[in-house]
């Protein structure tokens, strides 16, 4: 093992910087799978797949817009809407049969769910990659006192924080975040209370997913969209959801900047096996703290 | 069928004989196979067969210890890698890889076995997945050892076992073996307890069973056979990939362990000879495997969970029986 | 008990009918399976391979087909998987009974597969696999590449790159047989052209890798003056708009192969001066057989043909002419006749090698540019290599295969 770069304070907090914004998607895929598996229950295999499915309608939906920076943005907000309605239809047909059966069943289920979303993003969008473009204003970077960082990634910065204050917002202020937070704790006392909860869970997975587009949305533009952009994501995604406590929304921040740090830092380190870095971070907060980072909701 | 819960010892003894029958021929059977079908069919029959002993051998774990054994495939690929590598690199005579492999899965079972069951359900399966993706990455990366992505070829067997139906033969009489000894094991005292702890671990705790010690038993066994699985698979393929490591493959697995019905002990076969033949034979029609796989697993799920031999032999028997013997104990 | 049989007949029904399929052939076509990757992203070129390879035959099939057989492909999507594309080659092989199997874009399964056709004795022609290993180490008799492999890039690249005055390099790529195999025969061959070259190091990323920032802000701290990106497929595409989008470009020189064809996806916005090696452009050479070719593809398929496509022409124009050479459908036959043939091709006569059965291609080296008159940025100033300067040397694989 050699150095690939020096470490310098400059490249060190130049990582810092990029793997903040890497953070920023894997935060926002695995808040939303936290918050499905916290509230509902479920171990979401096909998150992958809506975050794929997100990526695709993006591109869609900015190319029938014309490929505007606006189009851009409208699609930032209308893939991932279509990405909640189709988990709508997904769990009050299909899921909400479910609930009662053990999690390895509903794991399946939803593993069902992913190789179908993927079949069909292969009919409906061809076998083949789709490319789209940055909107002009967020091509190339910003550089101060030695450091780069591109533009896209600073917008997403400033979108990652964002999504947390919304998530804390909605957890925390209001109605269905409460009940969906003592429906975490105590599913049947909530329905006791006369409050319907089947509708609950499907807000909250909606929400879920939404989170899910949102990520494919996100990164539609700095990456090539193809079938099976969802294999690796997902995994990532429970390995952070895991190191943070099962549905705990800031053990997926915690377990994303963790995750996101290390896979930069790693890069920098060494560069051959960078890929092992993350994992390995998984590992040890495991065997220090097996039920997570923060307080699971389990 | 609720008369005859009256009299079950007799049914199960009536059930016992039918069972030797029935092995007897099928191992008759299989013997026969080559004789009469097309090369290809009898490839096809041997892949069925190393398919059938993985999922058989995840159900020990899944089906009878209850464990949320989400990466099953780390154990499969590290036989098949231990095998492969020691043929070719450290240039191994052939007894000896076919005894180390299992063994270096069944350490790898231990390991990961070790640090997971400190958990349990859910987090059990994702820590085992997080473990066993760890594993894959290793593979997937060690060019110099491992052959990272193209997997190791060229591997050298003797023409005996490397032709078809030689292929076919020693699979057929290893897997024949293994399941005799799964089917032992199962039965065994060990084996009851093991599925006292999936039914009720709170009682079996209380009367004084060490669960995490017999889950991480359960883990090395399955683990091992799994090994045995991957050899089997060198032996008919003739490569090994990291493909097999992905947790994908241990998701399809789980699959035919639920579509053969997980609380029967011939159910993984069955359903490891289902998908395996859908696999082969839709391609010739369709390039929509995953779509077929897919609804297949829905349908499955609502309206057949307990899965195909499950439908025949009534699951909540087996449990009734379960707990009774085990409560007796 | 009645379930029991009605699933045992089910179960038999189901695994019977296959066998139908075995006595049905009457006439005796050519059969020639394909076992490639349909779905996901490196369908983008194996369905050109396909579709190419289609359109040829369709013209040999309605010209009385060869030697008077009609030519039947069949194929089988191998899901960029090693155990479906080995079990699918054997489904082909032996259930199928083809006279020829070809294929796949995975390095991987190109070589299992050869494993396997070595032994069943069937021809096997790669037509996107590039690993060296396919026709060089572990090459036998059975096996053919209809396309450039990662020795033929990594000496053409040395050839541009060691004109160029960069001494300072990095490299990054897929981690995985493509990206080391192309880094480690470019590096090579650089080091013997310009002995000044030193390697600062390298990057290695996961293929797919969705963000490609933290590597390039990496690779910036070293200050390298040139950067050899070894990427493929939809990889290339991603890692030209993180260049693009990081003004990666402005920075240092940037070497990829086939970034001149990858960078159409991205239109008027792709990095300008972005050092690049292919096989095959739609606008160069600017020969009527290339025109025609293009004029011809465009017409059945309704888009431009890519690399792929003229690896699929090639296949089917070389099986024609090798069991035309041989007189009769026999596969040894074939396989003599094929070694050392040359076909015409849009790019011009092509040879396939005897000792090796690698094709010898041409390779063009450009600069990703914007031209007037295309939607997207184009090679120019396109530089030539002919096939033999870029060969790997049979001496090289002689002793590469006495390894063994």
């Amino acid at each position: 093992m050699h150095l690939a770069v020096q470490l310098t304070l400059a490249s060190l907090s130049q990582q810092v910087l990029v793997g903040l914004a890497e953070t920023t998607t894997l935060f926002i895929v695995s808040s939303g799978l936290s918050l499905v598996l916290g509230v509902l229950r479920i171990p979401n295999i096909s998150h992958g797949a809506l975050y794929m499915l997100g990526a695709f309608l993006a591109y869609s939906i900015t190319r029938m817009l014309g490929g505007t920076a606006a189009g851009f943005f409208a699609s930032l907000l209308l893939a991932p809407l279509a990405v909640a309605f189709i988990s709508l239809v997904v769990e009050r047909f299909l899921l909400s049969r479910l609930y009662e059966r053990d999690h390895l069943m509903l794991l399946l289920f939803t593993f069902a769910l992913a190789l179908v979303f993927n079949d069909v993003v292969n009919i409906v969008w061809g076998a083949g990659y789709r490319s789209m473009q940055l909107p002009s204003m967020f091509q190339g970077s910003f550089s101060f006192s030695g450091l780069f960082l591109p533009r896209y990634s600073l917008f997403l910065l400033c979108v990652g924080p964002l999504v947390a204050i919304g998530l804390w917002f909605l957890i925390n202020r209001t109605k269905i975040g409460k009940i969906s937070r003592a429906a975490a704790v105590h599913r049947e006392m909530v329905g006791a209370v006369g409050i319907n909860v089947s509708w609950v869970f499907a807000a909250v997975f909606m929400i879920g997913c939404f989170l899910a587009g949102l990520g494919g949305s996100l990164v539609a533009p700095t990456q090539s969209i193809t079938q099976g952009m969802d294999a690796s994501i997902i995994i990532e995604a429970f390995l952070i959801v895991i190191m943070g406590g099962l549905g705990n929304v800031w053990g997926a921040l915690l377990g994303s900047l963790i995750f996101g740090l290390t896979d930069s830092l790693g890069v920098l380190i060494w560069p051959q096996f960078s890929i092992v870095f993350p994992y390995a971070a998984v590992i040890v907060v495991l065997l220090l703290r097996p039920a997570g980072l923060l307080r699971s909701t389990w | 069928m609720s008369e005859a819960s009256s009299s079950l010892a007799y049914r199960l003894r009536s059930l016992r004989r039918l069972e030797t029958f029935a092995c007897l021929a099928a191992v008759i059977v299989l013997l026969l196979l080559p004789f009469v079908l097309p090369d290809f069919y009898v490839y096809f029959a041997a892949l069925v067969l190393v398919t059938g002993l993985f999922a058989t051998s995840l159900n020990l774990v899944l089906g009878y210890g209850g464990m949320y054994q989400f990466h099953h495939a780390v154990f499969y690929g590290a036989g098949a890698y231990a095998f492969a590598l020691m043929l070719t690199k450290a240039h191994a005579p052939l007894w000896l890889a076919c005894l180390c492999a299992p063994l270096v899965s069944a350490v790898l079972g231990f390991l990961i076995g070790a640090i997971c069951v400190r958990l349990s359900k859910l987090y059990f399966g994702m820590l085992q997945l997080s473990l066993g993706s760890l594993v894959w990455a290793i593979v997937y990366r060690w060019y110099s050892f491992t052959g990272g992505d193209n997997g190791i070829n060229e591997i050298p067997l003797p023409n005996a076992i490397s032709s078809t139906t030689g292929a076919y033969y020693l699979t057929a009489v290893v897997v024949v073996v293994c399941l005799f000894l799964m089917y032992r094991i199962v039965n065994s005292p060990f084996g009851k307890i093991f599925q006292a702890i999936r039914d009720n671990p709170q009682r079996s705790e209380a009367i004084g069973v060490n669960i995490r010690l017999h889950q991480l038993k359960g883990e090395v066994i399955a683990a091992f056979f799994a090994g045995i699985a991957g050899v089997l698979y060198v032996v008919v393929e003739g490569t090994v990939v990291p493909d097999m490591l992905f947790w994908t493959v241990s998701l399809e697995v789980m699959v035919m362990c639920l579509l053969g019905g997980w609380y029967t002990f011939l159910g993984p076969l069955l359903g490891a000879a289902v998908i395996v033949g859908l696999r082969t034979f839709t391609g010739a029609y369709t390039e929509h495997w995953s779509l077929i796989l897919g609804i297949i697993l829905m349908a499955l799920i609502l309206w057949l969970p307990e899965g195909v031999l499950g439908l025949i032999v009534k699951p909540a028997n087996s449990k009734m029986e379960l707990s009774a013997e085990t409560g007796r104990k | 008990m009645r379930k029991l049989w009605a699933l045992i007949v089910c179960l038999g029904i189901f695994f019977c009918m296959p066998f139908t399929a075995c006595f049905a052939s009457a006439a005796k076509p050519i059969r020639i399976g394909i076992v490639d990757t349909y779905s996901g992203p490196a369908s983008y070129y194996s369905d050109d391979v396909r579709d190419a390879f289609l359109m040829i035959v369709d013209k040999i099939n309605s010209s009385g087909g060869i030697l008077g057989h009609k030519v039947q492909v069949l194929t089988r999507d191998d899901k960029f998987r090693v155990d479906l594309g080995l079990s699918e080659a054997k489904e082909l092989i032996m259930r199928e009974h083809v006279n020829i199997l070809m294929g796949t874009i995975n390095s991987a399964v190109s070589l299992a597969v050869s494993d396997l056709c070595k032994k069943e004795k069937v021809p096997f022609l790669v037509t996107f696999g590039k690993s060296a290993k396919i026709t060089g180490a572990d090459g036998n008799h059975y096996v053919f590449s209809v396309d450039e492999n990662t020795a033929m890039i990594g000496k053409a690249a040395a050839i541009a790159l060691a004109k160029k005055p960069y001494t300072r390099y990095w490299i990054a790529g897929d981690d995985y047989e493509y990206g080391h195999d192309l880094a480690d025969s470019l590096w090579k061959n650089l080091k013997k052209r310009n002995p000044k070259a030193v390697l600062l190091g390298q990057s290695w990323w996961k293929l797919g890798e969705p963000d490609f920032t933290p590597y390039i802000s990496a690779i910036l701290a070293a200050k390298p003056d040139c950067l050899i990106v070894a990427t493929g497929g939809p990889d290339c595409v991603s890692f030209l708009k993180a260049t693009k989008a990081s003004g990666l470009n402005h920075k240092l020189a940037v070497y990829m192969h086939t970034a001149a064809v990858s960078i159409k996806p991205l239109g008027m916005d792709g990095p300008q001066g972005v050092l690049s090696t292919d096989t095959y452009y739609t606008y160069f050479p600017e020969t009527a057989a290339n025109k025609k070719f293009v004029a011809e593809f465009e017409k059945r398929y309704h888009h431009e043909p890519n690399a792929g496509a003229l690896a699929g022409y090639l296949a089917a124009v070389f099986i024609q002419k090798a069991y035309k050479k041989a007189g009769a459908i026999n596969t040894e036959k074939f396989i003599d006749a094929l070694q050392g043939t040359s076909v015409a091709s849009p790019v011009g006569k092509v040879t396939m090698r005897a000792f090796d059965h690698e094709v010898v291609l041409p390779m063009f080296v450009g600069v990703t540019k914007k031209e007037p008159g295309f939607k997207y940025l184009v090679a120019s100033d396109i530089v030539t290599i002919p096939g033999k300067q870029i060969m790997p040397s049979i001496a090289g694989i002689k002793a590469a295969r006495a390894k063994h």
